[in-house]
């Protein structure tokens, strides 16, 4: 593995619970599946379909968002929200990630 | 909608390992999302049918991408039983090859067959019982990965868990266990020369045949001696060495070798014990090539074997 790729995993995985969180917040709006990535690329939280799409299906089953297709437009599309116990995960992750954000400034400087 | 396009396919393939239940819902987003991304490039400037196949190359192997939407762990045993799974293939390993080694070859030697013979009938089947052995245990462990339960063990684990630390084999109660069973057994012959350790038809007499008195006997002191000495070189040096573990493995050979010759030669247990055994339980039990026989043929070799492995084991783990 080159220095590049090592350097591609670690990001991923400091990224991987950030995207949880932004999905929470963003959905307070419905939203659907292609809008969402395109939200999150735009807010700064770039992200794999093939993550996105079965991420979406997991938090649902887990009853952090509700769904709803929406057959008024010509392509169907299933919309996803936030549900009540979702803001209360997202509050908690919103939380948690600024006391790491406060953590990691009152780290060592480095030279 | 057209069969033969691009998505239509890629779709088909992931659908393919959905359960039926939720095939149009997953299917009909999937569909939907790759359009949209597919418009998304074309609106870029994009050729349509480049785009569809970009979108898809992102999207990537479809069964993998099934897998994520249902939650299907994509590894044969993964991270929650890998240990379990090792540990008990671990056991297993040891204990059944080596049972069906010594059940087969009692079986081989017990039916007349010949050394090649026999020897290849212990290969195959140590071969295949292990290739068993792996085969249904790492189909439990799928299974249970796939059937939901947490771990085989539920209880966490403490530090009272951490291994014993392992034996030196070279401290003082090794070598007065060492010394009291060489005393023991050296009696045991002399008593058994002299008055007889069997009692058959109201009389006492050898299990060992009389005709080993007094040469093959006094050679056996000798080495019973050497081992003496050995036992208490260890204990002096407080730990077992590749030397040492080699005088060992001589030590059971010229033991052992020269009691297996004199015993298939017959004249290693007493004639008139298994003459007497055999008129009493039969030929095939106690006569000169009987199980009984076999068995302390097997018994002997396998002590020896066991021995060695021991002596070695423990010098290379005091290294």
């Amino acid at each position: 593995m080159t220095e590049d790729d090592l350097l591609e995993t670690h990001l991923q995985e400091l990224r991987r619970g950030t995207v949880v969180l932004a999905c929470l917040r963003l959905l307070a709006q419905p939203g659907y599946g292609y809008g969402l990535l395109e939200d999150l690329e735009r807010h700064g939280f770039s992200t794999d379909a093939n993550t996105l799409y079965p991420l979406l299906r997991r938090l649902e089953k887990q009853g952090y968002l509700t769904s709803e297709w929406n057959t008024d437009e010509a392509r169907p599309r299933k919309f996803y929200r936030t549900s009540a116990a979702g803001l209360r995960l997202a509050a908690a992750l919103t939380h948690e990630s600024r006391a790491i954000a406060a953590a990691i400034d009152a780290l060592p400087e480095e030279d | 909608m057209d069969a033969s396009t691009l998505t239509e396919r890629y779709v088909a393939a992931a659908l393919r390992t959905v359960p039926e239940h939720q095939r149009a819902d997953i299917g009909e987003e999937l569909r939907g999302s790759i359009a949209d991304q597919i418009d998304a490039r074309v609106e870029g400037g994009e050729e349509r049918d480049a785009a569809e196949r970009a979108v898809l190359t992102d999207l990537g192997d479809p069964d993998k991408l099934a897998a994520d939407y249902l939650d299907r762990p994509l590894w044969l045993v993964g991270p929650r039983y890998y240990l379990d799974w090792l540990r008990l293939l671990k056991v297993l390993l040891w204990i059944v090859p080596l049972c069906a080694a010594f059940g087969v070859t009692l079986g081989q030697v017990l039916t007349g067959a010949t050394p090649g013979e026999g020897i290849g009938a212990v290969v195959s089947v140590v071969l295949a019982v292990i290739v068993h052995v792996c085969f249904w245990v790492t189909l439990v462990f799928f299974i249970l990965e796939r059937t939901g339960h947490q771990t085989t063990d539920p209880t966490p684990w403490t530090p009272d868990r951490l291994p014993e630390p392992r034996a030196t084999g070279a401290k003082f109660v090794d070598l007065v266990c060492a010394l009291i069973i060489l005393a023991v057994v050296a009696g045991a012959i002399v008593w058994d020369q002299l008055l007889g350790l069997v009692r058959l038809g109201g009389e006492w007499m050898p299990a060992l045949d009389p005709r080993l008195w007094p040469w093959w006997i006094a050679g056996l002191f000798v080495l019973m001696a050497a081992e003496a000495i050995l036992a208490v070189v260890v204990y002096a040096r407080r730990s077992w060495t590749l030397g040492t573990a080699i005088v060992k493995a001589v030590l059971n050979i010229l033991i052992a070798v020269p009691a297996l010759w004199l015993l298939w030669d017959q004249r290693l247990i007493n004639p008139e014990v298994l003459s007497r055994l055999s008129d009493l339980a039969g030929e095939t039990v106690f006569g000169p090539a009987g199980i009984v026989v076999v068995i302390i043929g097997l018994a002997i070799a396998v002590v020896a074997v066991w021995d060695t492995i021991d002596g070695f084991l423990k010098a290379r783990r005091s290294r």
